[in-house]
């Protein structure tokens, strides 16, 4: 009592010289931007608006699938979306199966030049009223994606503050580090191949699985399954029927920086096919 | 009331005058009619608050009149403008005033043959009264024959006889000699002029330069659309070069703009694009005048950039990564594989009007998949792979991008296909493929399985990796 008492009274004493330092800034409740994936979204309301959530794996592993299921629910809710293509590699016909709305996407292809992409980030960024600015890192090399300087990430984060804009940004190894407010690493843990005769997979693999870890890593994980399905869709512009393919997907999510984990253990039903 | 300015001495003066003419008619009332090249009528009613002795003083409605007679002479003898100027309750009273008689008249209502009586009829003006100059100079000659040589004779007239004699042509002259006429005022729109040049005394090379005389043109031309409400979405620009040549550029703006900060963005970022071959030696820009942007905005509606700070993006990204890689993509309406064009990226608007009408959507509900779909990189141009086959399925597969980072070895896990597809066989270009769904396992056991999408060309028998399934 006698410690806050004096507190307040230096405070009060150092007011007029310091201004507001001392004053307690009420934190902003944070707002979220839906991945589309509702077990996601259940347990990390989705992704966080003025700052930067890192999506990173490896080839294969879902990056995309869950990139694109966020756009199509950011462009279903008008927002305006920009994607940052650092290596041309967005594919229109999957996105088209997402239910993204081409007509708020603005698609910025880099062409293989990553500098190029972070400046076009950068202006993104500063010009504001965007929902989702989406940076593609996903085919630059991990030694190149380890070399980004820090700076960058520093200055997205600063630019972010207090704005309603989420970047995510998609890289084969995680690299943004302290300044992502969450991280989602995915791994493929499984695929499975649907009529394909000799060569397909035993059903007990037919599924998909996303792992969310927001404990301490010496706490249990905890296991979430997705499925996805290739596209059936024959109509024009859209891709003839292919083969299904389902893959296991792991995702581990850290939102508190910088290494710690934490969640709860979350169960859903796996694939509807098999 | 009505004010007549007329111009003495005109023709000399030129074009100048007249414009000098309209500027000083404009100051004293919007409403103003063209009458010929010297003359203008202005309406001045209601202008007593501004010219008039205080009601309290009990003046007459002409002694008001005489101020504005009074202001119109001092404007126009600081214009170095020499002009008569009446003021009566009838526009035709005040122009035959103004032309007949000099310096400054004051008809009070009711008054007007008393003073335009003793004018002779030569004075009476017939365009005035929509006569042609065939029939006005017939009855003017039958006025002759009859003696009557001025104005007051000819109001004296009985109407009766008159429209017997000389038709409705000769009374609607009648109630015009007698100042009792009656018609609207045919307003004069002064030509607006959206459209700003610039002659250079020395030819300029260097943007910077040009800059702060774009800034100028630009900040006049904004000046104007904004005093007429307007704004534009188009803006042309021509320059005359040096050279002998001239330069030409539009830029379109995706929703109507007049700041002229934006536009002096976007000229500069255009011209910096591709610059003219010389230096320039005039410069003209004109805007396409169109309404302003009206936009309601909603509480329930998602904030959208700015289209001015848009626009500007847009432009900065156009120079980085060059113009055609930056849009809007829509998909081509075609089998052919990867079939997309690039558009101008428009902002979708949602009035708040409308949006009371159809609200946003809630998550989940309607057309959602319930189930993510599966994403997929592609890869262009596709990579070129060397593909074995066993049993007339791949089995190995060694591929690797120009500008890749990775590469695609190893042993094929799992395959499905193949698709054949083909398509545009009237076409040089045609394409004829067999895609396979492959699972490819590095050596490396560190690496997990890629999962990719392979065709072979029908046509060239070489095999290709499409894109990552991801």
């Amino acid at each position: 009592m006698t410690a806050a008492l004096a507190k307040t009274e230096i405070e009060s004493a150092l007011a007029h010289r310091f201004g507001a330092a001392f004053q307690h800034r009420e934190k902003r409740p944070v707002e979220t931007l839906p991945t589309g994936v509702n077990e996601i979204d259940a347990l990390v309301s989705g992704i966080p608006r003025g700052a930067i959530t890192e999506i990173s794996g490896a080839v294969s592993s879902g990056r995309t699938s869950l990139l694109l299921s966020a756009l199509a629910v950011a462009t279903r809710q008008e927002e305006t979306c920009a994607l940052v293509d650092c290596n041309d590699t967005f594919d229109l016909l999957s996105a088209k199966t997402a239910q993204v709305d081409f007509g708020r996407v603005l698609w910025v292809r880099c062409n293989n030049r990553l500098e190029h992409a972070f400046k076009a980030t950068d202006l993104l960024l500063q010009s504001g009223g965007f929902g989702l600015v989406v940076l593609n890192l996903a085919d630059v090399a991990a030694k190149c994606a380890r070399r980004i300087v820090s700076s960058w990430w520093f200055r997205f984060r600063r630019a972010l503050e207090n704005t309603t804009t989420a970047l995510v940004v998609i890289t084969p190894v995680a690299c943004v580090r302290s300044c992502a407010r969450m991280v989602l690493e995915v791994n493929n843990e499984a695929a499975v191949w649907f009529e394909t005769g000799p060569l397909a997979l035993k059903s007990d693999d037919a599924r998909l699985r996303i792992k969310i870890n927001r404990e301490p890593a010496t706490t249990n994980t905890r296991h979430l399954s997705l499925v996805t399905g290739s596209n059936q869709n024959g109509s024009p512009g859209v891709r003839l029927p292919h083969s299904r393919l389902f893959r296991g997907i792991c995702v581990r999510v850290n939102q508190e920086r910088p290494t710690t984990w934490t969640g709860g253990p979350v169960k859903f039903s796996t694939h509807v096919y098999i | 009331m009505f004010a007549c300015i007329y111009g003495r001495a005109f023709p000399e003066r030129g074009r100048d005058a007249v414009t000098l003419l309209i500027d000083l008619a404009f100051t004293f009332s919007p409403l103003v009619e063209q009458t010929g090249t010297d003359t203008f009528v202005l309406d001045v009613d209601g202008q007593e608050l501004l010219f008039g002795p205080p009601l309290s003083s009990g003046v007459r409605e002409t002694d008001w009149g005489l101020n504005i007679a009074n202001e119109i002479t001092r404007r126009a003898t600081l214009s170095d403008l020499k002009v008569h100027v009446s003021i009566a309750a009838n526009p035709d009273v005040a122009i035959h005033a103004a032309r007949s008689f000099k310096g400054i008249t004051v008809i009070p209502a009711g008054e007007e043959l008393m003073e335009l009586g003793s004018l002779p009829l030569k004075m009476l003006d017939y365009s005035l009264a929509g006569i042609d100059q065939k029939k006005a100079e017939e009855i003017r000659d039958t006025l002759g024959l009859w003696g009557v040589r001025t104005f007051g004779d000819f109001a004296k007239l009985p109407i009766a006889g008159v429209a017997q004699r000389l038709g409705q042509e000769g009374v609607r002259l009648q109630k015009l000699a007698q100042g009792k006429s009656e018609r609207h005022l045919h307003l004069f729109q002064p030509p607006v002029g959206f459209e700003q040049a610039l002659e250079l005394e020395h030819p300029v090379a260097e943007l910077e330069s040009l800059s702060f005389i774009f800034a100028r043109l630009l900040n006049q031309l904004c000046a104007n659309l904004n005093s007429h409400a307007l704004a534009t979405n188009e803006l042309l620009i021509y320059l005359k070069l040096e050279d002998k040549t001239e330069y030409k550029r539009a830029i379109t703006l995706p929703v109507p703009m007049r700041n002229p900060k934006t536009f002096l963005r976007l000229l500069l970022m255009d011209i910096e694009s591709k610059p003219p071959q010389a230096a320039i030696i005039a410069v003209m820009i004109r805007a396409e005048p169109v309404k302003p942007r009206e936009l309601q905005t909603g509480l329930f509606i998602p904030v959208a950039p700015e289209p001015e700070k848009l626009e500007l993006t847009l432009a900065r990204l156009a120079k980085l990564v060059g113009p055609e890689n930056v849009g809007s993509p829509e998909l081509l309406n075609t089998h052919r594989p990867d079939a997309f064009r690039m558009t101008k990226f428009r902002l979708n608007y949602r009035s708040g009007k409308n949006a009371g009408n159809s609200p946003r959507p809630a998550l989940g509900a309607g057309k959602m998949p319930e189930l993510p779909a599966m994403g997929f990189r592609v890869f262009r141009p596709p990579w070129h792979a060397e593909v074995q086959s066993m049993q007339q399925r791949p089995a190995r597969i060694n591929a690797c991008g120009a500008s890749s980072s990775y590469g695609i070895r190893g042993r094929i896990i799992c395959a499905s296909g193949p698709w054949r597809t083909s398509g545009d066989w009237w076409r040089i270009d045609l394409w004829a493929r067999d895609e396979w769904d492959i699972a490819v396992r590095s050596s490396n056991s560190e690496q997990s399985d890629v999962l990719c999408r392979i065709y072979r060309d029908l046509q060239s028998e070489e095999w290709f990796v499409e894109g990552v399934y991801d």
